[in-house]
């Protein structure tokens, strides 16, 4: 290795990166057999859930609020992002659950729960806003309420829910870009530190279970 | 939704001491439970269950 490279930041960065995340732990082609269960599948419901919000707001800003309140196909998209709205929230609550309850900062993996648990945090100003960014009187209603709320919190002074045009801004880009951003961090950390296992079971149980060929005589095989 | 369900009525709520919610958010609720414990019971499809190997 040459004395330039060895001071290059960008040679440091590539090192490190590859260090904590080897391509065959970034792109997996294999799981541990714990995860052939429905209450797994709530994190990728999340991310899919996710990727249909930004396509469909991406469209709805392209087109403005005369496009989604007045034609049919605007209509249309309007109801595709409120849609995968409420199913990312109700996917992402059900993941947040099953999580809670195997514990999944068990094993150095405190930094996933705790960012999955900023995303769920970021997510609620961010359909916040978004309810306030539909030029009707729904969105009237919805920020006048939420003004107040934030006064009596006494946050109101930092923005200003009746300001369309900010909280717009911070529809479209400021907390989508923070929580796209926080998710990709999610991600990498659960690549790196691989989905949480189950609790162990009693000895009497586990007997039951391998004499049964249930998944964790699967997993004691592997 | 209009169409399907009439909406032109005052929002039903459960009220109980200081707890209140409304029934949309509380079929929501349910509903969430409901799916938390179905994907914790019903077995996941396998490999091994439909021929294939690990």
């Amino acid at each position: 290795m040459s004395v330039s490279e060895e001071r290059s930041w960008t040679a440091a960065v590539r090192k490190r990166a590859v260090g904590a995340l080897p391509p065959d732990k970034l792109l997996p082609d294999k799981q541990p057999s714990y995860v052939a269960s429905w209450i797994y599948v709530f994190g990728v419901l999340s991310l899919s859930s996710l990727a249909v919000i930004i396509l469909s707001g991406t469209i709805l800003a392209l087109k403005g609020p005369g496009w989604w309140h007045f034609t049919g196909v605007g209509h249309f998209f309007n109801s595709i992002h409120l849609w995968s709205v409420e199913l990312f929230f109700f996917v992402m609550v059900i993941h947040l659950w099953g999580k809670y309850f195997m514990a999944a900062w068990r094993g150095g993996r405190k930094a996933v729960w705790i960012t999955g648990s900023i995303t769920f945090l970021v997510a609620i100003p961010c359909a916040l806003t978004g309810y306030v960014s539909q030029q009707n009187f729904d969105a009237q209603w919805i920020s006048t309420q939420a003004k107040d709320a934030m006064n009596a919190a006494g946050i109101g002074s930092f923005f200003n829910l009746l300001n369309f045009g900010q909280m717009y801004s911070y529809h479209i880009l400021l907390l989508p870009a923070a929580v796209v951003a926080i998710v990709i961090g999610h991600i990498l950390l659960v690549r790196k530190h691989g989905v949480v296992p189950p609790f162990k079971v009693p000895a009497a149980t586990s007997q039951a279970s391998r004499d049964g060929a249930g998944p964790e005589a699967e997993e004691s095989a592997s | 939704m209009a169409a399907i369900f009439n909406l032109n009525h005052h929002p039903s709520y459960v009220h109980w001491h200081f707890f209140q919610l409304s029934v949309s958010n509380l079929v929501v609720i349910v509903l969430m439970i409901v799916v938390f414990i179905a994907a914790i019971l019903i077995p996941f499809p396998s490999r091994r269950a439909t021929g294939g190997r690990s």
